[in-house]
């Protein structure tokens, strides 16, 4: 069963002859249960490449299909909703709002998805997974930078979705910290039963990985 | 709501400041429109509390009532009812007998048997019961009931014999006095009885005489000396102060939305629907706005307890609520640019980096 499928993805920014490719005939597939690591160093198309995963970007040709569905077909709007639905974005920087408590960060997700979040139980489970049950009622200027990664990963799953999309989650974390986040997301992918794509430059998160890809220059090789 | 009243709540002193300048904002437009309705007031109270509908006067006087002079022949020839009562209005200044200080005033002479001197509410005193009898504005405190007086160029001397609340015209209190002592107080010749008729029916009144005309309410108001210009300056004035009062909330929005944009770019990554995060800057304008209203109008409850009888404002429930509603209306208009900001986020720009 595959999630997430990208089938020969060109992404190319210009024309003539200032078009440049940022990826260059990309496939890909990911299944639930997968903790698929994309490397790659700066400006390989990383970003390009993250941001078509989570439908914010439209790929110049391919297709790129998530439980079935071609999310090149949809509206703006219907991107909004497969993205509120299907991915969980644990970003770099900025990941929480800042005037929002941690437990009014997944109360904001209930306002706006109604339907099929987290229950109380799968929640309280998240939550002592993470070990952030203890900072419910704080700000994320009072949280470490760690305890504002797992806070960020807590959100992304809480909306229940089938893929969880991760933007360098171990930028500027020591090797402890690095080695509980790579744990964290391959217990998220394994335990319950997500797609998890990390896009990262750390190969520190290489043993966690199941599958493990190479992107250079906007090709994207399969290593493991 | 959500969003919004949660982010004003941990920016307490940011949201604190803005909602305080459109709350003195609010307050200085409160206090203007109070102003200028208490200077009109001052204009206009006589005129009200006769209800008038209509007038007819001297066609050279413009319109100015107090510059109006009628024959008793003209009177004559125009139709009258219990609708209508005749006039005689002059600028003219009053003293206590034996003292030299004078008060401007407006001398208005009516007849007993007409619908203004039957219809004239007294605080103190009583209704003239001779000729040289008046009743005088209760803005004339330095002067009592029984108080001998003289009025203008006459040198009869008048007793006050009643108070009236609300008799002001055109910026001047009212002594209300017998129409046969208007023409020796104006010091004009006796031939002439009136300045013209007033009617409280809403049939205008008419005239075949081309040496008369008749005003409606509205213009007859507009023709008062100063009374336009005045109205004009303070309109113009209202008007500026919700236009900036308009650029203030749009600036701040602005400056406030442009500040979010990372957060703001991270929600819509995350799906956050665009109407979502465009509805709650509205949402948020109108926090902002509701509470700095509040705040204005608090300040202007208590300034009107602390401000002196001298200064003529007029607070009139209808008018307040119709300038704030004015604000909030505005205040909501300086939130389609920060919205408008919004809906061109793109989320892409939180990805890499």
């Amino acid at each position: 069963m595959t999630t997430l499928a990208l089938k020969h993805i060109n992404k190319t920014f210009g024309s003539g002859q200032n078009k440049v490719y940022a990826l260059k005939d990309v496939s890909f597939e990911t299944a639930p249960g997968d903790l698929t690591l994309i490397l790659g160093p700066s400006g390989s198309g990383k970003s390009t490449l993250l941001t078509i995963l989570g439908g914010l970007q439209t790929p110049t040709t391919g297709d790129m299909v998530v439980n079935n569905q071609n999310i090149k077909k949809l509206t703006q709007h219907q991107r909004e909703t497969f993205r509120l639905n299907e991915i969980g974005f644990v970003l770099q920087s900025y990941n929480l709002v800042p005037y929002l408590t941690v437990s009014d960060q997944f109360t904001l997700v209930d306002h706006v998805k109604k339907q099929d979040n987290l229950d109380d139980a799968d929640f309280e489970q998240v939550i002592k997974q993470l070990g952030i049950e203890k900072l419910l009622h704080q700000y994320p200027s009072e949280l470490s930078g760690g305890q504002a990664q797992r806070v960020a990963i807590a959100r992304a799953l809480y909306a229940n979705p089938s893929i969880i999309l991760a933007d360098e989650p171990t930028a500027a974390l020591d090797s402890d910290r690095v080695i509980q986040v790579g744990q964290l997301l391959q217990s998220i992918a394994h335990q319950q039963n997500k797609s998890v794509v990390t896009v990262t430059h750390d190969i520190r998160l290489k043993e966690f990985a199941d599958h493990i890809y190479e992107l250079v220059d906007g090709e994207l090789t399969q290593v493991k | 709501m959500f969003l919004a009243w949660h982010e004003m709540k941990y920016e307490k002193l940011r949201y604190g400041l803005i909602i305080t300048v459109i709350g003195l904002i609010a307050f200085l437009i409160f206090i203007i429109s109070s102003l200028a309705l208490g200077l009109a007031h001052q204009n206009t109270a006589a005129i009200d509390s006769w209800h008038t509908k209509s007038t007819l006067m001297n066609k050279d006087a413009n319109g100015n009532m107090g510059q109006s002079v009628m024959t008793e022949s003209e009177l004559a020839a125009q139709t009258q009812n219990k609708q209508t009562a005749v006039v005689g209005i002059t600028p003219t200044n009053i003293s206590k007998t034996h003292k030299s200080d004078h008060d401007a005033v407006q001398f208005i002479g009516i007849n007993s048997d007409e619908y203004i001197a039957q219809n004239l509410k007294l605080s103190k005193g009583h209704q003239p019961k001779h000729q040289n009898e008046v009743i005088i504005s209760d803005k004339l405190s330095q002067y009592k009931v029984n108080d001998k007086i003289r009025i203008g160029l006459d040198d009869t001397e008048y007793t006050v014999s009643g108070v009236t609340p609300d008799a002001l015209y055109n910026m001047a209190p009212v002594v209300y006095g017998n129409l046969k002592n208007w023409s020796p107080i104006k010091g004009i010749n006796p031939t002439f009885k009136a300045s013209g008729l007033i009617s409280k029916s809403s049939a205008s009144l008419q005239t075949n005489d081309k040496r008369l005309k008749v005003y409606d309410r509205q213009s007859y108001l507009d023709n008062l000396p100063g009374y336009t210009a005045q109205k004009m300056t303070f309109i113009f004035m209202i008007v500026f102060l919700i236009l900036i009062s308009l650029i203030v909330v749009t600036i701040f929005l602005y400056i406030l939305t442009i500040q979010k944009l990372p957060n703001l770019a991270v929600l819509r990554a995350q799906g956050i629907p665009n109407r979502y995060l465009v509805q709650n800057t509205f949402n948020e304008t109108l926090l902002i706005m509701i509470l700095a209203i509040g705040f204005g109008a608090v300040l202007t409850a208590v300034s009107a307890f602390f401000m002196p009888n001298s200064v003529p404002v007029y607070f009139d429930l209808p008018l307040m609520l119709g300038v704030a509603g004015g604000i909030l209306g505005t205040g909501l208009l300086g939130s389609f640019i920060p919205m408008w900001v919004i809906t061109k986020i793109d989320p892409v720009t939180v990805i890499g980096g």
